[in-house]
Protein backbone atom coordinates (compact mmCIF):
# COMPACT_ATOMS: atom_id res chain seq x y z
CA UNK A 1 0.00 0.00 0.00
CA UNK A 2 1.17 3.57 -0.61
CA UNK A 3 1.04 6.49 1.73
CA UNK A 4 -2.04 7.72 0.18
CA UNK A 5 -4.10 4.27 1.02
CA UNK A 6 -2.92 4.56 4.64
CA UNK A 7 -3.80 8.28 5.36
CA UNK A 8 -7.35 7.32 7.19
CA UNK A 9 -5.45 4.35 9.21
CA UNK A 10 -2.99 6.71 11.28
CA UNK A 11 -5.32 7.31 13.91
CA UNK A 12 -6.98 3.84 13.78
CA UNK A 13 -3.03 2.68 14.60
CA UNK A 14 -2.49 4.76 17.19
CA UNK A 15 -5.86 3.68 18.80
CA UNK A 16 -5.12 0.03 18.96
CA UNK A 17 -7.95 -0.23 16.38
CA UNK A 18 -5.73 -0.90 12.67
CA UNK A 19 -6.63 -4.11 11.60
CA UNK A 20 -4.44 -6.23 8.94
CA UNK A 21 -3.53 -5.74 5.99
CA UNK A 22 -3.13 -2.36 6.88
CA UNK A 23 -2.04 -2.66 10.38
CA UNK A 24 1.08 -4.15 9.09
CA UNK A 25 1.22 -2.08 6.07
CA UNK A 26 1.44 1.25 8.53
CA UNK A 27 4.08 -0.67 10.46
CA UNK A 28 6.18 -1.40 7.87
CA UNK A 29 6.33 2.12 6.49
CA UNK A 30 6.95 3.15 9.99
CA UNK A 31 9.95 0.83 10.07
CA UNK A 32 11.83 2.57 7.70
CA UNK A 33 11.19 5.56 8.46
CA UNK A 34 8.17 6.74 5.91
CA UNK A 35 8.40 10.68 4.82
CA UNK A 36 4.91 11.00 4.50
CA UNK A 37 3.69 8.34 7.73
CA UNK A 38 6.29 9.57 10.24
CA UNK A 39 4.70 13.33 10.32
CA UNK A 40 1.45 11.83 9.99
CA UNK A 41 1.53 8.96 12.94
CA UNK A 42 2.77 11.71 15.39
CA UNK A 43 -0.57 14.17 15.14
CA UNK A 44 -2.31 10.62 15.81
CA UNK A 45 -0.57 10.24 18.56
CA UNK A 46 -1.01 13.38 20.07
CA UNK A 47 -4.66 13.25 19.68
CA UNK A 48 -4.59 9.78 21.35
CA UNK A 49 -2.16 11.28 24.10
CA UNK A 50 -4.35 14.33 24.75
CA UNK A 51 -7.59 11.62 25.09
CA UNK A 52 -6.45 10.77 28.43
CA UNK A 53 -6.92 14.18 29.40
CA UNK A 54 -10.83 13.01 29.43
CA UNK A 55 -9.92 10.50 32.55
CA UNK A 56 -11.52 11.88 36.22
CA UNK A 57 -8.42 12.77 38.26
CA UNK A 58 -6.91 10.59 41.16
CA UNK A 59 -4.14 10.39 43.51
CA UNK A 60 -2.44 7.62 44.21
CA UNK A 61 -1.33 6.63 47.70
CA UNK A 62 1.65 8.60 49.07
CA UNK A 63 3.60 5.01 49.57
CA UNK A 64 3.82 4.37 45.82
CA UNK A 65 6.29 6.96 45.38
CA UNK A 66 8.41 5.20 48.04
CA UNK A 67 8.11 1.64 46.39
CA UNK A 68 9.04 2.84 42.59
CA UNK A 69 11.75 4.25 44.12
CA UNK A 70 12.47 1.13 46.56
CA UNK A 71 12.42 -0.82 42.84
CA UNK A 72 15.37 1.65 41.85
CA UNK A 73 17.22 1.08 44.96
CA UNK A 74 16.46 4.40 46.51
CA UNK A 75 16.02 3.68 50.38
CA UNK A 76 13.28 6.31 51.14
CA UNK A 77 12.76 7.23 54.80
CA UNK A 78 9.45 6.74 55.93
CA UNK A 79 8.23 10.24 56.61
CA UNK A 80 7.87 11.69 59.60
CA UNK A 81 9.59 10.81 62.87
CA UNK A 82 13.38 11.91 61.98
CA UNK A 83 12.54 15.32 60.99
CA UNK A 84 10.35 15.47 63.84
CA UNK A 85 12.53 14.04 66.45
CA UNK A 86 15.19 16.46 65.67
CA UNK A 87 12.27 19.40 65.21
CA UNK A 88 11.14 18.43 69.02
CA UNK A 89 15.22 17.50 70.04
CA UNK A 90 16.00 21.27 69.18
CA UNK A 91 12.71 22.68 70.63
CA UNK A 92 13.40 20.92 73.95
CA UNK A 93 17.25 22.31 73.64
CA UNK A 94 15.64 26.11 72.85
CA UNK A 95 13.54 25.19 76.35
CA UNK A 96 16.66 24.00 78.30
CA UNK A 97 18.53 26.78 76.94
CA UNK A 98 15.97 29.24 77.74
CA UNK A 99 15.02 27.92 81.23
CA UNK A 100 18.72 27.50 81.83
CA UNK A 101 19.26 30.98 81.42
CA UNK A 102 16.23 31.75 83.19
CA UNK A 103 17.27 29.20 86.22
CA UNK A 104 20.82 30.74 86.43
CA UNK A 105 19.06 34.79 86.40
CA UNK A 106 16.58 33.87 88.95
CA UNK A 107 20.05 31.69 90.69
CA UNK A 108 22.01 35.35 90.55
CA UNK A 109 18.60 37.26 91.71
CA UNK A 110 17.95 34.72 94.60
CA UNK A 111 21.69 35.34 96.09
CA UNK A 112 21.33 38.90 95.57
CA UNK A 113 18.49 39.56 97.22
CA UNK A 114 19.40 36.94 100.19
CA UNK A 115 22.63 39.53 100.85
CA UNK A 116 20.29 42.17 100.47
CA UNK A 117 17.86 41.32 103.07
CA UNK A 118 21.09 39.22 105.33
CA UNK A 119 22.27 43.11 105.33
CA UNK A 120 19.27 44.71 105.85
CA UNK A 121 18.49 41.99 108.64
CA UNK A 122 21.90 43.05 110.43
CA UNK A 123 21.53 46.78 109.86
CA UNK A 124 18.15 46.31 111.63
CA UNK A 125 19.15 44.21 114.32
CA UNK A 126 22.35 46.81 114.88
CA UNK A 127 19.26 49.63 115.27
CA UNK A 128 17.22 47.71 117.35
CA UNK A 129 20.09 47.30 119.33
CA UNK A 130 20.70 50.57 119.07
CA UNK A 131 17.03 51.95 120.34
CA UNK A 132 17.08 49.16 122.88
CA UNK A 133 20.16 51.10 124.34
CA UNK A 134 19.39 54.74 123.38
CA UNK A 135 15.55 53.96 124.92
CA UNK A 136 16.94 51.93 128.54
CA UNK A 137 16.52 53.19 131.44
CA UNK A 138 19.88 53.36 132.45
CA UNK A 139 21.16 54.88 129.60
CA UNK A 140 22.84 58.28 129.65
CA UNK A 141 23.84 60.48 127.08
CA UNK A 142 26.90 62.88 126.02
CA UNK A 143 27.70 64.66 123.92
CA UNK A 144 31.35 64.98 122.30
CA UNK A 145 32.80 67.77 119.88
CA UNK A 146 30.26 70.62 120.15
CA UNK A 147 33.05 73.52 120.04
CA UNK A 148 35.25 71.50 117.64
CA UNK A 149 34.64 71.85 114.08
CA UNK A 150 35.11 68.05 113.24
CA UNK A 151 33.85 65.65 114.42
CA UNK A 152 30.82 65.78 116.95
CA UNK A 153 28.02 63.42 118.33
CA UNK A 154 26.68 62.19 120.78
CA UNK A 155 27.46 58.83 123.22
CA UNK A 156 24.62 56.94 124.51
CA UNK A 157 25.69 54.69 127.52
CA UNK A 158 24.11 51.82 129.31
CA UNK A 159 26.29 50.07 132.35
CA UNK A 160 24.57 46.65 131.22
CA UNK A 161 24.12 47.09 128.02
CA UNK A 162 27.35 49.09 126.37
CA UNK A 163 27.35 52.02 124.52
CA UNK A 164 25.97 53.44 121.22
CA UNK A 165 27.96 56.30 119.11
CA UNK A 166 26.59 58.11 116.99
CA UNK A 167 28.71 61.12 114.80
CA UNK A 168 29.26 63.25 112.13
CA UNK A 169 31.46 64.74 110.22
CA UNK A 170 33.87 62.06 110.58
CA UNK A 171 36.23 62.07 107.78
CA UNK A 172 36.61 58.93 105.78
CA UNK A 173 39.27 56.61 106.58
CA UNK A 174 41.86 56.39 103.76
CA UNK A 175 42.98 53.42 102.03
CA UNK A 176 44.28 50.39 104.38
CA UNK A 177 43.33 52.71 107.66
CA UNK A 178 40.01 52.28 110.18
CA UNK A 179 38.23 53.70 113.21
CA UNK A 180 39.24 51.99 116.02
CA UNK A 181 37.30 52.03 119.65
CA UNK A 182 39.10 52.16 122.96
CA UNK A 183 38.14 52.07 126.53
CA UNK A 184 40.05 54.95 128.17
CA UNK A 185 40.22 54.09 131.77
CA UNK A 186 40.33 56.34 134.71
CA UNK A 187 42.70 54.84 136.23
CA UNK A 188 46.07 56.98 135.50
CA UNK A 189 48.75 54.87 134.25
CA UNK A 190 46.51 52.04 132.71
CA UNK A 191 46.53 51.20 129.13
CA UNK A 192 43.31 51.56 127.06
CA UNK A 193 41.62 48.48 126.06
CA UNK A 194 40.39 47.64 121.90
CA UNK A 195 36.41 48.26 122.08
CA UNK A 196 35.79 47.38 118.16
CA UNK A 197 36.47 48.76 114.76
CA UNK A 198 34.41 50.40 112.10
CA UNK A 199 34.41 52.48 109.05
CA UNK A 200 32.74 56.29 108.29
CA UNK A 201 29.80 56.12 105.96
CA UNK A 202 30.52 57.95 102.92
CA UNK A 203 28.45 61.51 104.28
CA UNK A 204 30.48 61.23 107.42
CA UNK A 205 28.30 59.60 109.67
CA UNK A 206 28.82 56.37 111.57
CA UNK A 207 26.37 54.59 114.25
CA UNK A 208 28.39 52.18 115.99
CA UNK A 209 27.12 50.18 119.11
CA UNK A 210 29.69 48.58 121.79
CA UNK A 211 27.94 45.80 123.28
CA UNK A 212 28.59 44.46 126.73
CA UNK A 213 28.26 46.29 129.80
CA UNK A 214 30.76 48.84 130.72
CA UNK A 215 32.06 49.60 134.26
CA UNK A 216 31.51 53.67 134.50
CA UNK A 217 33.85 53.35 137.95
CA UNK A 218 36.89 51.96 135.69
CA UNK A 219 36.37 53.99 132.58
CA UNK A 220 36.01 57.44 131.74
CA UNK A 221 35.74 57.45 128.24
CA UNK A 222 35.06 56.30 124.77
CA UNK A 223 38.01 56.71 122.46
CA UNK A 224 38.05 56.56 118.48
CA UNK A 225 41.08 57.07 116.85
CA UNK A 226 42.40 56.12 113.18
CA UNK A 227 44.45 52.83 112.28
CA UNK A 228 45.24 50.33 110.74
CA UNK A 229 42.66 48.15 109.19
CA UNK A 230 43.73 45.46 110.83
CA UNK A 231 43.67 46.74 114.14
CA UNK A 232 46.19 47.88 117.03
CA UNK A 233 46.66 46.91 120.57
CA UNK A 234 47.45 50.01 121.88
CA UNK A 235 45.87 53.67 120.32
CA UNK A 236 49.04 55.25 117.54
CA UNK A 237 47.04 58.21 117.09
CA UNK A 238 45.67 61.42 118.53
CA UNK A 239 42.00 60.16 118.90
CA UNK A 240 39.55 62.48 117.13
CA UNK A 241 36.72 61.34 119.64
CA UNK A 242 36.63 61.34 123.15
CA UNK A 243 33.31 60.38 124.74
CA UNK A 244 33.05 60.76 128.35
CA UNK A 245 30.64 58.40 129.87
CA UNK A 246 27.92 60.00 131.72
CA UNK A 247 27.50 58.77 135.14
CA UNK A 248 24.68 56.49 135.55
CA UNK A 249 20.87 57.69 136.58
CA UNK A 250 19.79 56.73 139.82
CA UNK B 1 -10.41 19.74 35.35
CA UNK B 2 -8.04 16.87 34.39
CA UNK B 3 -7.02 18.50 31.47
CA UNK B 4 -5.11 21.21 33.06
CA UNK B 5 -2.29 19.42 34.74
CA UNK B 6 -2.08 17.17 31.97
CA UNK B 7 -1.68 20.27 29.41
CA UNK B 8 1.29 21.42 32.54
CA UNK B 9 2.79 18.16 32.37
CA UNK B 10 3.12 17.99 29.04
CA UNK B 11 4.42 21.32 28.18
CA UNK B 12 7.30 21.07 30.63
CA UNK B 13 9.84 20.52 27.50
CA UNK B 14 13.29 22.47 28.72
CA UNK B 15 12.60 20.57 32.07
CA UNK B 16 11.60 17.56 30.33
CA UNK B 17 14.96 17.49 28.18
CA UNK B 18 17.24 18.01 31.45
CA UNK B 19 15.08 15.09 32.94
CA UNK B 20 15.59 12.33 30.57
CA UNK B 21 19.49 13.32 29.92
CA UNK B 22 19.52 12.22 34.22
CA UNK B 23 17.28 9.32 33.94
CA UNK B 24 19.63 8.10 30.93
CA UNK B 25 22.49 8.73 34.01
CA UNK B 26 20.76 6.44 35.68
CA UNK B 27 20.21 9.09 38.53
CA UNK B 28 17.35 7.85 41.24
CA UNK B 29 16.04 11.43 42.11
CA UNK B 30 15.32 11.91 38.25
CA UNK B 31 12.95 9.11 38.49
CA UNK B 32 11.65 10.51 41.73
CA UNK B 33 11.34 14.15 40.11
CA UNK B 34 9.52 11.80 37.03
CA UNK B 35 6.69 10.18 39.57
CA UNK B 36 5.99 13.88 41.02
CA UNK B 37 5.48 14.99 37.20
CA UNK B 38 3.79 12.56 36.15
CA UNK B 39 2.60 10.24 38.77
CA UNK B 40 -0.83 11.59 39.52
CA UNK B 41 -1.73 11.95 35.69
CA UNK B 42 -0.33 8.50 34.56
CA UNK B 43 -2.22 6.63 38.11
CA UNK B 44 -5.52 8.58 36.69
CA UNK B 45 -5.27 6.91 33.43
CA UNK B 46 -4.79 3.61 34.93
CA UNK B 47 -7.26 3.85 37.40
CA UNK B 48 -10.02 4.64 34.74
CA UNK B 49 -8.84 1.59 32.31
CA UNK B 50 -8.64 -1.11 35.18
CA UNK B 51 -11.18 0.56 37.90
CA UNK B 52 -8.90 -0.69 40.58
CA UNK B 53 -7.07 1.25 43.02
CA UNK B 54 -4.61 -1.37 44.15
CA UNK B 55 -3.96 -2.60 40.58
CA UNK B 56 -3.93 0.97 39.10
CA UNK B 57 -0.90 1.62 41.49
CA UNK B 58 0.92 -1.73 40.99
CA UNK B 59 0.72 -0.93 37.23
CA UNK B 60 1.89 2.85 37.97
CA UNK B 61 4.91 1.09 39.01
CA UNK B 62 5.07 -0.66 36.68
CA UNK B 63 4.90 2.09 34.18
CA UNK B 64 7.92 4.27 35.64
CA UNK B 65 10.22 1.19 36.09
CA UNK B 66 9.37 0.57 32.34
CA UNK B 67 10.30 4.45 31.43
CA UNK B 68 13.58 4.12 33.54
CA UNK B 69 14.57 1.01 31.83
CA UNK B 70 13.69 1.91 28.14
CA UNK B 71 14.79 6.00 28.39
CA UNK B 72 17.93 5.49 26.97
CA UNK B 73 16.00 5.69 23.46
CA UNK B 74 14.68 8.89 23.94
CA UNK B 75 16.18 11.88 21.89
CA UNK B 76 16.71 14.14 25.00
CA UNK B 77 17.24 16.99 23.35
CA UNK B 78 13.21 16.99 22.56
CA UNK B 79 12.23 15.46 25.24
CA UNK B 80 8.79 14.86 25.52
CA UNK B 81 8.70 12.22 27.56
CA UNK B 82 5.10 12.88 29.35
CA UNK B 83 3.05 11.80 25.88
CA UNK B 84 5.56 8.76 26.14
CA UNK B 85 4.62 8.10 29.60
CA UNK B 86 1.28 8.25 29.16
CA UNK B 87 1.40 5.66 26.11
CA UNK B 88 3.33 3.21 27.99
CA UNK B 89 0.54 4.14 31.01
CA UNK B 90 -2.28 3.60 28.90
CA UNK B 91 -0.69 -0.29 27.24
CA UNK B 92 -0.12 -1.69 30.61
CA UNK B 93 -3.00 -0.68 31.79
CA UNK B 94 -5.41 -2.16 28.53
CA UNK B 95 -2.34 -5.10 28.98
CA UNK B 96 -3.77 -5.97 32.11
CA UNK B 97 -7.51 -5.97 31.10
CA UNK B 98 -6.93 -8.15 28.53
CA UNK B 99 -4.70 -10.49 30.34
CA UNK B 100 -7.46 -10.43 33.30
CA UNK B 101 -10.18 -11.25 30.78
CA UNK B 102 -8.74 -13.62 28.40
CA UNK B 103 -7.75 -11.50 25.83
CA UNK B 104 -5.10 -11.51 23.39
CA UNK B 105 -2.67 -8.98 23.78
CA UNK B 106 -2.85 -6.53 20.67
CA UNK B 107 1.42 -6.76 20.42
CA UNK B 108 1.60 -4.41 17.56
CA UNK B 109 -0.02 -1.35 19.02
CA UNK B 110 1.12 -1.74 22.50
CA UNK B 111 4.88 -1.49 21.05
CA UNK B 112 5.14 1.56 22.36
CA UNK B 113 9.17 2.28 22.02
CA UNK B 114 9.21 1.20 18.46
CA UNK B 115 9.36 4.29 17.54
CA UNK B 116 10.37 6.57 20.30
CA UNK B 117 11.07 9.61 17.37
CA UNK B 118 7.15 9.43 17.57
CA UNK B 119 7.21 11.07 20.77
CA UNK B 120 9.81 13.38 20.44
CA UNK B 121 9.02 14.93 17.99
CA UNK B 122 5.29 15.46 19.09
CA UNK B 123 5.86 18.11 21.56
CA UNK B 124 5.57 21.11 19.65
CA UNK B 125 2.40 20.38 18.23
CA UNK B 126 0.77 18.32 21.48
CA UNK B 127 1.61 21.27 23.80
CA UNK B 128 0.14 23.80 22.14
CA UNK B 129 -2.71 24.62 25.21
CA UNK B 130 -5.18 25.70 22.15
CA UNK B 131 -5.24 22.13 20.66
CA UNK B 132 -5.99 20.90 23.84
CA UNK B 133 -8.47 22.60 24.47
CA UNK B 134 -9.90 21.99 20.64
CA UNK B 135 -9.97 18.40 21.44
CA UNK B 136 -11.61 18.07 24.15
CA UNK B 137 -14.37 20.08 22.89
CA UNK B 138 -13.93 18.19 19.80
CA UNK B 139 -14.75 14.81 21.80
CA UNK B 140 -17.40 16.81 23.58
CA UNK B 141 -18.81 17.29 19.97
CA UNK B 142 -19.14 13.18 19.43
CA UNK B 143 -22.54 11.59 19.40
CA UNK B 144 -22.72 9.08 22.29
CA UNK B 145 -21.87 6.19 20.12
CA UNK B 146 -19.09 7.75 18.85
CA UNK B 147 -17.91 8.52 22.18
CA UNK B 148 -19.04 5.64 23.87
CA UNK B 149 -16.56 3.38 20.63
CA UNK B 150 -13.47 6.18 21.11
CA UNK B 151 -13.62 5.24 25.20
CA UNK B 152 -13.81 1.51 24.66
CA UNK B 153 -10.80 2.06 22.21
CA UNK B 154 -8.59 4.25 24.29
CA UNK B 155 -9.45 3.07 27.96
CA UNK B 156 -10.46 -0.40 27.70
CA UNK B 157 -8.42 -1.37 24.17
CA UNK B 158 -10.99 -2.81 22.44
CA UNK B 159 -10.71 -3.96 19.19
CA UNK B 160 -13.68 -2.84 16.68
CA UNK B 161 -14.45 -6.62 17.05
CA UNK B 162 -14.72 -6.57 20.22
CA UNK B 163 -16.93 -3.22 20.76
CA UNK B 164 -19.40 -4.86 17.83
CA UNK B 165 -19.77 -7.79 20.80
CA UNK B 166 -19.79 -5.64 23.57
CA UNK B 167 -22.55 -3.36 22.43
CA UNK B 168 -24.58 -5.58 20.45
CA UNK B 169 -23.99 -3.51 17.49
CA UNK B 170 -22.54 -4.94 13.57
CA UNK B 171 -19.32 -4.44 13.39
CA UNK B 172 -19.97 -1.87 10.01
CA UNK B 173 -21.81 -0.20 12.63
CA UNK B 174 -18.73 0.24 14.99
CA UNK B 175 -16.46 0.45 12.46
CA UNK B 176 -18.52 3.23 11.07
CA UNK B 177 -19.04 5.14 14.35
CA UNK B 178 -15.20 4.74 14.83
CA UNK B 179 -14.18 6.66 11.84
CA UNK B 180 -16.82 9.13 11.76
CA UNK B 181 -15.68 9.94 15.19
CA UNK B 182 -11.90 10.19 14.35
CA UNK B 183 -12.88 11.98 11.49
CA UNK B 184 -14.86 14.57 13.61
CA UNK B 185 -11.50 14.83 16.04
CA UNK B 186 -9.19 15.48 13.10
CA UNK B 187 -11.45 18.19 11.35
CA UNK B 188 -11.62 19.70 14.46
CA UNK B 189 -8.16 19.79 14.77
CA UNK B 190 -7.65 20.94 11.45
CA UNK B 191 -9.89 23.59 11.17
CA UNK B 192 -9.17 25.13 14.51
CA UNK B 193 -5.34 24.39 13.21
CA UNK B 194 -5.91 27.22 10.42
CA UNK B 195 -8.24 29.59 12.55
CA UNK B 196 -5.43 29.56 15.50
Amino acid sequence: MNCQELRDHYELYALGLAENPERDEVRAHLDRGCEVCMPAMKRAREMVALLSGTAAPAAPSPKLRRRILASVGVEQRAFGWTPLLAGTTIMFLAAAIYFGGREWDFSREVVRLTAQSRGQMIELTRLNEAFQLMNGAETTVTSFGEKKPVPKGKLYYNPSRGALLIASNLPQAPAGKAYELWYIPKAKGASPARAGMFQSQNDGTVMQVIRGPIDANTTAAIAVTLENEAGVDAPTTTPVIVAPLAPALQ
Amino acid sequence: MFLLPILLALRATEADAALIVRLQRREPQALAELYDRYGRLAYGLILRVVRDTGIAEDLVQETFLRVWNRVQGFDAQKGAIGPWLLAVARNRAIDYIRSAGGRERNTVEFEETDHPSLYTDMEPDILASDKARIVKAAVEKLSSHQRQVIELAYFEGLSQTEMAERMGQPLGTVKTWVRAALKTLRDELGAQAVSV
